[in-house]
């Protein structure tokens, strides 16, 4: 197998792995999109759209991954066909969490489960007396590989022939090779650290059952979470660096060892996926109850209309530009509000204008 | 402090973040001089428009309970141990209460149940030592 089809290959099989496990880190108060009361999460159908969903992800992601390796290892295809795959994969695990939503909300609505039940919203104003502090340190990293790769351009750039050929076998000016390697890990480091800002500055996912406890364990979850993110840039500024000391002909890589770059990009998202699934959504499954700290103030209240398919929030009396992700461990967008359609605009421009460059120097 | 409203309850909610901070005030968890939320931040968190906070900040300025600065932000301006209150505030208040006592009234509740409900209330509130004695030897102002 080769470097490339081995990078083709892995998305495949992660996404579906990711697919399977987003209800295991997702709140037990929300269910497939359904916010449901802490009493009603163990309910009948709850439990059996969870067993339905883990089956139907696990089939699809173990056929989409034999569908990929097969189109592989033939090799008639090229690897962007086999990434393709990835669409179909993503359809189809939306459709299993669509199916599941669509039965829990039945009964959820038939039987009305939130009759009789204070709803609250809860602020914890500590968390703006006190905010939490963006991990400034945990961006020297990839700050560090930033540097190494900025020093390594530059002392490798006159050496070089004007025109290079890059690892995928394009012919470009050595210019463009060194300009878009950099402005690479620029973009990804200012991105993560960018949302994480943001993150920091947006509100916390506060339980109304158990406010005081629950701010808490979101202050460590949003912690350790963006110390992993930024770890996961370096990795992702180190993997771009891997991939450019080839092209400025620092070192050379038999057909397996191209598949080295890969490699930071698979620990970042291992990492990632490892503290996602110890602290669950929120920090929803890390310890830390301090019961007793604060009365139960209520339920959390029954949000689904601004829930557009469960996954996007558009509400537009809402202030926040970011809230907590419905469904899996993160983060999401308020799509009410202008400021995040701005911030997509914003994210999608640097990107077209990396992939422009790209296209001009004939990647 | 842990801020909590009913956005889709009866009562306007720039109304409940105006009692929920009295309260708070009245049992000593935002002393005086102790900050609050500025309004934008404190909008984001409740999910709330922004006006909806101004209004209710704008309530508690008006009573005297809050400071609105450019640069200091939102400051709990006073509490129990300030002093007395203005002269004049009580007439409105005790014209509240009454209606409040009323409805208890109305609704058949005992008038000791309601002397005991109002001595459990009191109890949960911080006064300062002071003035704790002289409600104590019956003799306090409102």
């Amino acid at each position: 197998m080769s470097a490339g089809s081995l990078a083709a290959v892995s998305p495949v099989l992660a996404v579906g792995a990711l697919l399977c496990l987003m209800p295991a880190v997702t709140r037990p108060t929300l269910q497939f999109g359904v916010r449901v009361p802490r009493e009603r999460a163990r309910a009948p159908v709850i439990g059996r759209e969870r067993r339905a969903y883990y089956w139907r992800t696990a089939a699809i992601g173990v056929c989409c991954t034999a569908a990929a390796v097969t189109a592989t290892v033939q090799g008639h295809w090229p690897s962007w066909l086999t990434r393709i795959i990835l669409l179909p994969e993503l359809a189809a695990g939306f459709g299993c969490f669509l199916a599941a939503r669509r039965k829990i909300a039945a009964v959820k609505n038939a039987d009305d489960w939130f009759a009789g039940l204070r709803q609250t919203v809860v602020a914890d104003t500590s968390w703006r007396t006190d905010p939490p502090r963006f991990p400034v340190r945990w961006l020297m990293p990839a700050l560090a590989v930033m540097a190494a790769t900025a020093a390594a351009g530059a002392l490798r750039y006159r050496g070089l022939p004007a025109h290079i050929v890059t690892g995928s076998g394009h012919r470009v000016p050595k210019s463009a090779v060194t300009v878009l390697i950099v402005a690479g890990q620029l973009y990804f480091t200012a991105v993560y650290s960018g949302l994480m800002l943001i993150v920091h500055r947006s509100r916390p996912d506060i339980d109304a059952a158990d406010p005081a406890a629950s701010t808490l364990r979101y202050r460590r979850f949003l912690a350790a979470f963006s110390r992993a993110l930024l770890t996961m840039a370096a990795l992702a500024d180190l993997g771009l660096l891997l991939i450019a000391l080839p092209d400025w002909q620092v070192y050379r890589l038999s057909s397996i060892g191209r598949a080295l770059p890969v490699l930071p990009f698979a620990a970042g998202v291992l990492l990632l996926g490892a503290v996602a699934a110890r602290a669950g959504q929120g920090g929803s499954r890390l310890n830390g109850n301090v019961r007793g700290l604060a009365p139960a103030a209520g339920t959390d209240r029954d949000d689904d209309r601004f829930w557009k398919a469960g996954l996007l929030y558009v509400n537009r009396d809402d202030p926040a530009i970011v809230v907590g992700a419905r469904f899996g461990v993160g983060w999401t967008l308020n799509f009410g509000n202008p400021v995040a359609w701005l911030l997509i605009a914003g994210i999608v421009a640097a990107w077209a204008g990396l992939a422009a460059i790209g296209a001009a120097a004939g990647i | 402090m842990l801020l909590s409203i009913e956005p889709d309850g009866p009562v306007p909610i720039y109304q409940q973040i105006r009692d929920r901070i009295v309260e708070a005030i009245a049992r000593g968890r935002q002393p005086a001089g102790s900050a609050l939320p500025p309004i934008r931040q404190l909008a984001v968190d409740l999910g709330v428009n922004f006006h909806t906070v101004n209004k209710g900040y704008d309530l508690l300025r008006q009573e005297g309970l809050l400071r609105l600065g450019r640069k200091s932000g939102a400051v709990v301006r006073r509490d129990a141990s300030s002093g007395p209150p203005d002269p004049g505030w009580a007439q409105d208040w005790t014209s509240r209460l009454q209606t409040l006592l009323a409805e208890a009234a109305a609704q058949g509740m005992p008038a000791t149940g309601i002397a005991g409900e109002c001595q459990a209330a009191l109890a949960d509130f911080a006064f300062p030592a002071a003035v704790a004695e002289v409600r104590n030897r019956g003799g306090g102002s409102p």
